[in-house]
């Protein structure tokens, strides 16, 4: 690497000590609530600490993970050095100032009103003003990521994007797209509301604005997980990846469905029409199709490892798999609970199934099984894959890392599957208190207790990964180059529709247009559709 | 070789995806827009414009327009509805200024210390008004001059009062210093109700309207009051008998409670 790995580096560890704190909120939150421990006493201290681990968790840790990837990718596979540095570190230091703004108000109880925001609820507006820093930093890295491909585009003329800047532009991309439902909501809605400038608010409009952003941000937590599936996957584990084009069609596939799908998260909304949430409901299916083509491609990628290591037969291969080998295990668990999340997540999609668990625990174990579990586990290995072009630090202990995924991986079963179970039964979800005196309750106690021992078995991972990337020894001679996987049948020219943006920007710009243009005039132009803020935590 | 350009038709990736998620939208909007608001078991047929108005969240009119009951006189059914005439708003809240607390603090030496005492704290079964918040006063005296909340006293002396007269009264009061807890009542355990509620009954804590852990616009402050205030309030908001609360707080919280719990937790609040 050239010039980024300060950068990068800095990214890198302000958004794991994040999380590492974060964690820790999460499982106190886990076990103030469980039998096991006597309760709080006052549940705003239980939601102040979910506002500040779904903060972190959702808005910082995740974005500066894909920021320092981003500038990392940039170098390593245009073979550069980033243009802009020092942009990058404004866009840094905007995104710290952001996070530390945003935590003042959320330790004093000013901002207890979730990282969903959830108007009319209306905290300090210093928490919003940081949330939008946080989101302004960012995109100082979505302009940099689109200045770095043109520029290497202008130097060479017809190449093809390198696979894992295909992924990485498209995920700015989408970001700059998807940031700005809630930008509008924050900005045009409640910021004046915050400022005392507005005794109401448009709740409903809010929401609307919100979910804008509120599904689509989970595909750009996604991308850098996806770019490490395509990239670095096959070449770690030894093997080829099984097709190029499939990584840039689901790519850009992401790009065109994340966005107009978020009205299913209204389904419950009575301010939005049946009919856009049925239509909504139908692109939240389409958007499954680039996950089953990744997990085709990544699967048939392994199976080519697993032949070139003397694997046999159809199903013989996989005892083959490199299976001592972290990343091989780290897939295989990202992919489990991707298939378990993903299953989960289609129930959600489904305006009639949704009914039956909507606001539940479930839904709370579909999206950590998903985030915290598919997603992030592949944010370690991406760690665990750059520390030593950052670090020039030695390789890790195969068995430290690998204890590492075991725990993060039962851990997360651990604590989704028992939520999953309750939220069938009714369980609501973001409940600071249960009363296990109550014969209705008593039954399910011991579900929490389990979830509990999940979250510190989650701890003790965070920990020891931090642990690990802390503990790196300097190597005696400077790290191999970095490479990424290269495809089976190298083609030397890809389609120019799958080189570039334009059409799916196109598209997915006019699908957003459509599917979201009615709701959002209907909603703003309502009349009487305001109702009284309530501001938490001022007296 | 002659290349297509990006946007040409005869570029096969251009045309068949947008042609693609062309047809998924138009198909989903068939579906979503016609087919099934049309399959719903109150579809009552009005045409296709009327179906694709309801998908829309816009339906012209609701129902078939017929009366849903027994035609009975409006002023009648809002009569009956009717709960307050004050719309809370975050400005009662606001600090007023010394004028306001002066004017406040005459009209209330002539008409209110007797019952409510003379620095707002009551030995008279009358609530305490002490640090009261502002907006709370203003809605009661005004739910009391509207004929909304029911005492012949109160109603007598608030019919009497201007606008500005409330408000000024609220500002004084609300800057009167509350009564302090004496060392040994800091020692009370705190009801469950107080602080979690019963989730199981739909009670929700009294702390987090009330204070404590949180305070709505709109909530008295309860510290201190008078135990036989507070549970006969809460006794005439279980029956009905007062029903100046927007959307049935109250009401709602009351009803669920049983006389003994009632009674906790007048006592809790009263701390004698």
């Amino acid at each position: 690497m050239f010039l980024a790995k300060k950068l990068v580096l800095a990214h890198f560890w302000v958004a794991f000590i994040a999380f590492a704190a974060a964690m820790v909120l999460g499982a106190w939150q886990m076990f103030v609530r469980s039998p096991l421990s006597s309760w709080v006493g006052n549940p705003e201290h239980y939601y102040r600490s979910v506002t500040a681990h779904g903060t972190v968790m959702a808005y910082v840790f995740p974005t500066l993970v894909a920021m320092g990837f981003g500038y990392a990718i940039t170098e390593l596979a245009l073979k550069r050095p980033l243009l802009g540095l020092r942009w990058a570190w404004v866009g840094f230091w905007l995104v710290i100032a952001g996070t530390v703004m945003a935590s003042v108000p959320m330790a004093m109880g000013r901002a207890s009103v979730l990282y969903t925001f959830y108007p009319p609820l209306i905290a300090s507006p210093l928490y919003y003003l940081g949330v939008v820093l946080v989101v302004v930093g960012s995109w100082f890295w979505v302009a940099l990521m689109v200045i770095n491909l043109r520029a290497w585009k202008k130097d060479n003329p017809g190449a093809s994007v390198p696979l894992a800047m295909f992924g990485n532009v498209a995920a700015a991309y989408l970001w700059a797209w998807t940031s700005i439902g809630a930008a509008v909501e924050i900005l045009v809605l409640i910021l004046p509301a915050a400022l005392g400038l507005t005794d109401t608010i448009n709740a409903g409009l809010s929401r609307v604005l919100f979910s804008w952003t509120l599904h689509a941000i989970v595909y750009f937590w996604l991308m850098p997980t996806y770019i490490a599936f395509y990239t670095i996957v096959p070449r770690a584990i030894g093997g080829r990846l099984y097709s190029d084009t499939m990584g840039r069609v689901a790519f850009v596939l992401f790009l065109v469905f994340s966005m107009p799908i978020g009205i299913h998260h209204l389904f419950a909304d009575p301010q939005v029409g049946s009919g856009f949430k049925f239509v909504h409901a139908v692109f939240t299916a389409m958007v499954s199709v680039p996950t089953f083509l990744t997990v085709f491609t990544i699967v048939a990628s392994c199976e080519i490892a697993s032949r070139l290591r003397g694997g046999k037969g159809p199903l013989g291969w996989v005892k083959a798999l490199p299976w001592h080998n972290p990343m091989m295990l780290a897939v295989t668990f990202s992919f489990v609970m991707l298939g378990f999340g993903g299953a989960g997540g289609l129930i959600n999609m489904s305006y009639q199934l949704n009914e039956t668990v909507h606001n539940t625990q479930w839904v709370t174990g579909h999206f950590h099984l998903i985030f915290a579990g598919a997603i992030v586990i592949m944010y370690f290995m991406v760690a665990y894959e750059l520390w030593p072009q950052l670090t020039q630090c030695a390789a890790f202990s195969t068995r430290l890392v690998k204890t590492q995924l075991w725990l993060w991986f039962v851990g997360m079963m651990v604590l989704t599957g028992p939520w999953h179970w309750v939220g069938l039964l009714g369980m609501p979800r973001r409940m600071a208190y249960f009363d296990y005196s109550h014969p209705a309750i008593q039954p399910q106690a011991w579900t929490v207790v389990a979830s509990t021992v999940g979250g510190f078995v989650l701890l003790v991972s965070a920990f020891l990964f931090v642990y690990i990337l802390a503990s790196a020894r300097r190597a005696d001679k400077p790290a191999e180059p970095f490479t990424f996987s290269v495809a089976v049948h190298a083609s030397s020219t890809v389609p120019r529709a799958l080189n570039g943006f334009a059409i799916w920007v196109a598209l997915m710009v006019s699908l957003t247009v459509v599917n979201y243009g009615f709701p959002i005039a209907q909603l703003a132009m309502l009349k009487d559709a305001s109702v009284p803020v309530i501001p938490v935590g001022a007296r | 070789m002659d290349r297509p350009g990006l946007y040409a038709w005869r570029n096969p990736w251009f045309k068949w995806s947008v042609l693609s998620v062309v047809g998924t939208f138009v198909a989903a909007v068939l579906v979503g827009f016609l087919w099934l608001p049309s399959v719903q078991s109150d579809f009552d047929a009005q045409g296709i414009w009327a179906s694709i108005c309801r998908a829309a969240g816009v339906p012209d009119k609701w129902g078939d327009g017929s009366p849903v009951t027994a035609p009975v006189d409006a002023a009648v059914i809002a009569k009956r509805l009717r709960t307050t005439g004050v719309v809370l708003s975050q400005s009662m809240a606001r600090p007023g200024s010394g004028e306001a607390s002066g004017r406040g603090a005459t009209i209330a030496l002539q008409q209110c210390t007797m019952c409510h005492g003379a620095r707002g704290v009551s030995v008279a079964n009358a609530p305490s008004l002490a640090g009261q918040y502002p907006e709370v006063i203003i809605k009661q005296i005004t739910d009391y001059q509207q004929g909304d909340r029911q005492s012949s006293i109160m109603q007598a002396l608030a019919r009497k009062l201007s606008e500005r007269d409330i408000a000024d009264v609220s500002v004084y009061y609300a800057e009167l210093p509350r009564p302090q807890p004496l060392a040994g009542r800091l020692n009370v355990t705190v009801p469950a109700l107080v602080l979690v509620g019963d989730p199981m009954r739909n009670i929700a804590p009294c702390a987090s309207c009330h204070g404590g852990v949180e305070h709505k616009l709109g909530s008295p402050w309860l510290d201190g009051m008078p135990k036989d205030y507070l549970a006969v309030q809460l006794s005439a908001f279980a029956s009905g008998a007062r029903k100046n609360d927007s959307h049935a707080q109250m009401r709602n919280m009351a009803r669920q409670l049983s006389a003994k719990e009632s009674v906790e937790l007048a006592s809790y609040y009263a701390r004698p």
